[in-house]
């Protein structure tokens, strides 16, 4: 029995040193493929965005003037993330952090209330976005399904409302560096006026389709069917991922049979099980449609962005109304 | 009932969660006996760790899942013999190891994308080939727990008086436990791992509390698994609920009203004892 202590005390040192040596996380590096400059200039201001679209739009304001971090790991599905110590330790040293808020990020109060960044300038970049309630694009009232706060989040799905958050986005750069307001301008008057031509070539392809009804994995795309007149279908509510009800997926296949869909989407980020489901009961295919709410290592390696993917959202849809 | 059975994802619902039914109750009823009520939370959160392993080192993560889970039931087996008086310490070691790798692990996955996919299935979801799967182990179990019937009774109920009846025990446990990990892992990604951990003890409690005999309860406990999925599933279509939710809480409900009526059942009797004495 004596003989056991020092065996324990020198698992407890061994241990202890295997933690001690080893080397400390990396803070969560951009997805995208310029990080070469990382920290080669301290002028560069550190901006974190909560996830993709932030991290695109902040990226594109930011320019070359910041160096913008995005939380949400690439292909992890937002709903679910929250963040590690190793991100809060990031937020005590930033400048900027933009989020998209309307309940995307359920976890953004607690983790504000908690820094003691004074200087850090938050963003919520949905701000005076007008706000779709959650389900209101169902008919059923039983559909309703609530996130917090009862809004729908994914407001950047709509280009001119991408252009809002560009707008809010800008002014919180301009508000933290002010020397540099004009180039901030200048990124967001560019970009502005390619979200217009965006919503232009949806409107336009989207005038008069065949059909007007989609079949979609979860109900994000309520403010792009606002904007363009289309009708979604959703299998899930706002948030994500969770089990279907048999009855709900009867009523989807019903609605696709009746409406001869052709093409059932699912998104990267969320298990395509169900979509196959339903495709296999009608003889639909599946297609994604992304709802942007992060990017796949593939998407990122071919240099996709916000523009790509809502451009190869708008050919989806086109096939699908067909 | 036919404008349920209309839909083919509904058949296969019935189909999988039927065999399922029949088969976790079988692996329950030994697993309950030897006081491992919880083995299959501790496995099917232990594959998560395996699906991350497999994503990691490019291996399939449903091979990784199994993998993992056979892992797992065999450090379960191995902590158990260690520390024979309290078996359910092997679950708790096991479950929050698993979970810590798990997590450990999915911090350095890249493209998370499909990670709950692998992992967790719904009976309303479930393809041609997890139905094969399903189809198989449900055969294998059987054909194994037939064969090792007489076995795994004497190492349920006793272990030492099984050995000393010369049942090569060791053995027994080491393909029990291999075939508990398979059938844990198969049902998870089918029918989603609530379901697994509910089905392994909701009947077997149920068939506890009217059964006298070990063959009784086996039965009873088949018999009520099949059940609570026919009546869970047809209830969550009509009734527009969460299919696997709903199975699970139909056994709970199932084995509340078995107490209560047994307490009702047993005041009864003893009252009409007493008016016949007096």
């Amino acid at each position: 029995m004596k003989k056991i202590w020092p065996v324990v005390v020198a698992i407890c040192l061994a241990l202890f040193g295997a933690v001690a040596c080893a080397s400390p996380q990396p803070a969560p590096t951009p997805p995208a493929g310029n990080t070469n400059e990382i920290e080669s200039q301290t002028e560069k201001l550190s901006v974190y965005a909560s996830f993709y679209p932030m991290y695109d739009f902040a990226r594109k304001i930011g320019g070359d003037k910041a160096e913008v971090v995005c939380l949400t790991p690439a292909g992890t599905e937002p709903h679910d993330w929250e963040p590690a110590a190793a991100d809060i330790v990031g937020l005590e040293k930033a400048a900027l952090f933009v989020y998209n808020g309307a309940g995307m990020e359920h976890w953004v109060d607690d983790v504000l209330a908690a820094l003691s960044n004074k200087e850090l300038v938050a963003v919520e970049a949905s701000a005076g976005v007008p706000l779709l309630e959650g389900g209101e694009e169902e008919e059923d009232e039983e559909e309703g399904h609530e996130e917090e706060g009862g809004f729908d989040p994914h407001v950047w799905l709509n280009p001119l409302y991408a252009k809002i958050e560009m707008a809010n986005i800008r002014d919180a750069f301009v508000r933290v560096d002010p020397a540099n307001s004009a180039y901030y301008e200048d990124n967001y008057a560019q970009y502005a006026a390619a979200l217009d031509e965006l919503d232009g070539e949806f409107r336009s392809a989207l005038a008069d389709p065949p059909r007007r009804e989609i079949i979609v994995a979860h109900q994000a795309f309520g403010y792009l069917c606002a904007a363009y007149g289309l009708v979604q279908e959703p299998i899930e509510g706002l948030a994500a991922d969770s089990e279907p009800e048999p009855a709900r997926m009867a009523e989807i296949i019903a609605f696709a049979e009746e409406h001869a869909v052709s093409v059932i989407f699912f998104e990267e980020l969320v298990s395509p099980k169900v979509a196959e489901t339903i495709a296999a009961a009608v003889g639909a295919r599946t297609e994604v449609l992304s709802p942007l709410e992060g990017l796949s290592d593939e998407q990122t390696a071919a240099g996709d962005d916000y523009f790509s993917v809502m451009r190869q959202n708008l050919a989806a849809l086109l096939t699908a109304l067909q | 009932m036919t404008a349920m059975l209309q839909y083919d994802f509904m058949r296969r619902a019935f189909v999988a969660g039927l065999l399922l039914a029949l088969i976790i109750p079988c692996v329950g009823v030994v697993v309950v006996l030897k006081r491992l009520s919880l083995m299959g939370d501790a496995l099917s959160h232990s594959s998560l760790a395996g699906v991350a392993a497999g994503l990691i080192m490019g291996i399939n993560p449903i091979l990784g899942a199994g993998a993992a889970c056979v892992a797992a039931a065999l450090s379960i087996e191995v902590i158990r013999h260690k520390i024979p008086r309290y078996a359910e310490i092997s679950i708790a070691i096991v479950l929050s190891a698993g979970i810590g790798l798990a997590g450990v692990l999915s911090g350095h996955v890249r493209g998370a994308a499909n990670f709950n996919s692998f992992l967790f299935g719904s009976i309303v979801a479930i393809s041609d080939f997890e139905l094969g799967l399903v189809v198989g182990v449900s055969l294998a179990v059987l054909l194994v727990f037939i064969a090792l019937y007489r076995e795994l009774f004497f190492i349920a109920l006793d272990e030492r008086a099984a050995r000393i009846a010369g049942v090569p025990v060791a053995a027994v446990n080491f393909i029990f436990t291999i075939l508990t990990a398979v059938t844990v892992s198969v049902a998870a990604r089918t029918v989603g791992a609530l379901i697994v951990s509910s089905m392994m003890v909701t009947p077997v409690a149920c068939a506890m509390q009217l059964a006298g005999s070990y063959k009784r309860t086996v039965i009873f406990s088949a018999v009520f698994a099949v059940v609570f999925t026919l009546v869970g599933l047809t209830l969550a279509y009509y009734v527009r609920l969460k299919p696997g939710a709903t199975i699970v809480l139909t056994g709970v409900l199932c084995l509340l009203l078995i107490i209560a009526g047994k307490k009702i059942w047993a005041a009864v009797g003893s009252r009409r004892r007493k008016e016949r004495n007096s």
